[in-house]
């Protein structure tokens, strides 16, 4: 059956796309209140999971991968070294991140049909997107002020009339 | 069920699976379609093809004519027609929604209040409500089509007698000479009514109502083009009555005549139609004797018909029995109930393949191997 507005003259056949109910398998078995309530908290607490993990991109995630890359080079005494497990420390732990991330979100999908919420989708695109909002910030304010990084040709602190 | 289990009962299709799952829904629905049994209604009296191509043209060329236009009410064309096909003056033809309309109106005519209706019974449920409604008393004449009956219960309040020839639901005929030998007999105050829907499937003597016209002034003679030229949509019919009768003939025309796509497919079937009734004619014939033939194996009293309907009766079971078990197996059939009569039921006769159908039909139905 066509479906899309523009085989249909604009017009939307049957449901339109994405919001169709969610279709069981077998229809599933609902816990009483006191389960749903504590299937709610666990929501909650998978979704701060998220939250943190989604932030550790913005902190721990790169001060770890520096910190190891420094240690790369001061052991190699190889510049090259150092950037290079830097880079591919935060790429393997940006990977590992989302991997997680993806888990947790369709964990919390789960877990909050359990605790009685029509959950269709999963929340992992708001939450990266609120972590960068914050984090990048930060981060930035850091790395420009506190860090000691400096970019070639730029003197930050003299800009600043430090 | 474990903590994980608990949570994997919440995960909803994915979109392959539940695509698999109307396709394979899709399947299962074409599979039952193609298993289904087609049922086969042998309940109506109309005919159950389309009409010929050229009528359907002409009702459609007139549909997209001059509707704005009032059609000429007195039909004065096809009257012609039909004048020259049965040997009447266009005069004593009047054209109406179906022979049932002009019957009724016939009726609404003839009858007053406290008028007695005489008919044949079983026959055409619609004659004990034409008389209701005009105030008179339907009185049914048990036994077939027998003169002798029917004189036998004239009376001086019997006004009209309705009588079908070929007789639906029965089949069967009054010839020529029992009609004439009524007429004849019948008193001046009474007078025929003789509904002859079903006569263009009668294998002879198909005018010989019309050859008595001239000679008996109570006789009118009703058709229609809603059985073997398969028009029952157009809703047409006519009327003719002996010299003398053009007035009675006018009242019972409909106000303002017939729609013109009803007059113009009437007049093209009576121009084009003559080879494909001929066949239809004949393909009732045969399935008539295939399906006599065939009943002496099986425990059912048939009489001969000169219609395209037999009245069959079942041994040791009702006629509404006998339909309901038909109906299990796909076949409709008329049960006698509705005319009153419990023992009976009305097959219409429609080609080879449906009598074949409904001879396996009834050989379930009865339990005869």
């Amino acid at each position: 059956m066509r479906t899309d507005p523009s085989d249909t003259g604009g017009l939307f056949i049957t449901r339109r796309p994405g919001t169709r109910p969610v279709q069981y398998r077998t229809a599933p078995r609902v816990g009483d209140a006191g389960r749903q309530r504590m299937d709610g908290l666990v929501a909650a607490a998978l979704l701060a999971g998220m939250v943190v993990v989604n932030l550790c991109f913005w902190g721990p995630l790169p001060l770890a991968c520096l910190f190891l890359g420094g240690r790369t080079q001061y052991l190699t005494g190889s510049i090259f070294a150092g950037l290079t497990v830097a880079f591919a420390t935060m790429i393997a732990g940006l990977l590992l991140g989302l991997m997680a991330l993806k888990r947790l979100d369709y964990a919390w999908i789960l877990v909050r049909r359990a605790a009685g919420h029509d959950q269709r989708q999963g929340v992992i695109g708001k939450i990266f997107m609120i972590c960068c909002m914050i984090g990048v910030p930060i981060f930035s304010v850091w790395f420009l002020f506190f860090s000691g990084a400096s970019l070639a040709g730029v003197d930050v602190q003299g800009l600043l009339g430090g | 069920m474990g903590l994980l289990d608990y949570y994997r009962q919440f995960a909803g299709m994915s979109d392959e699976e539940i695509s698999a799952q109307l396709r394979e829904q899709a399947e299962e629905r074409r599979r039952r379609a193609l298993a289904r049994i087609e049922q086969l209604d042998l309940s109506r009296t109309t005919w159950h093809e389309l009409p010929h191509p050229e009528v359907v043209n002409a009702v459609t060329y007139a549909a997209r004519g001059a509707l704005n236009v009032a059609p000429d009410p007195t039909a004065e064309e096809l009257r012609r027609e039909l004048g020259r096909r049965h040997g009447v003056e266009p005069e004593r033809i009047v054209v109406g929604h179906g022979a049932a309309q002009l019957l009724a109106s016939a009726a609404r005519a003839l009858l007053e209040p406290g008028d007695e209706l005489l008919t044949p019974w079983p026959s055409y449920g619609l004659y004990p409500l034409m008389a209701q409604r005009t105030g008179a008393r339907a009185v049914p004449v048990p036994g077939g089509l027998d003169v002798e009956r029917l004189l036998a219960a004239v009376t001086p309040r019997t006004r009209a007698i309705a009588l079908c020839n070929p007789n639906d639901p029965t089949g069967e005929r009054l010839p020529g000479a029992a009609l004439r030998a009524l007429l004849d007999a019948l008193p001046e105050h009474v007078s025929l009514l003789l509904d002859e829907a079903l006569v263009d499937f009668a294998t002879a003597e198909r005018d010989a109502a019309l050859a008595l016209l001239d000679d008996h002034p109570r006789l009118l003679a009703f058709r229609t083009f809603s059985k073997i030229y398969g028009l029952a949509g157009l809703r047409a019919g006519y009327a003719l009555g002996a010299p003398g009768a053009e007035e009675l003939l006018v009242r019972i025309a409909p106000e303002l005549g017939v729609g013109l796509p009803a007059q113009i497919g009437a007049l093209m079937a009576l121009r084009r139609c003559d080879g494909q009734l001929a066949q239809r004619r004949a393909a009732v014939a045969a399935e008539r004797e295939r399906l006599l033939g065939a009943l002496h194996e099986l425990p059912l009293d048939a009489a001969p018909s000169e219609a395209n309907v037999m009245w069959l009766r079942p041994a040791g079971l009702t006629g509404a029995e006998l339909a309901l078990r038909l109906q299990r197996s796909g076949v409709l059939v008329q049960s006698g109930a509705g005319v009153g009569d419990e023992h009976h039921v009305r097959v219409t006769l429609q080609s080879e393949r449906a009598t074949e159908r409904l001879l396996e039909a009834l050989r379930t139905a009865l339990g005869v191997a």
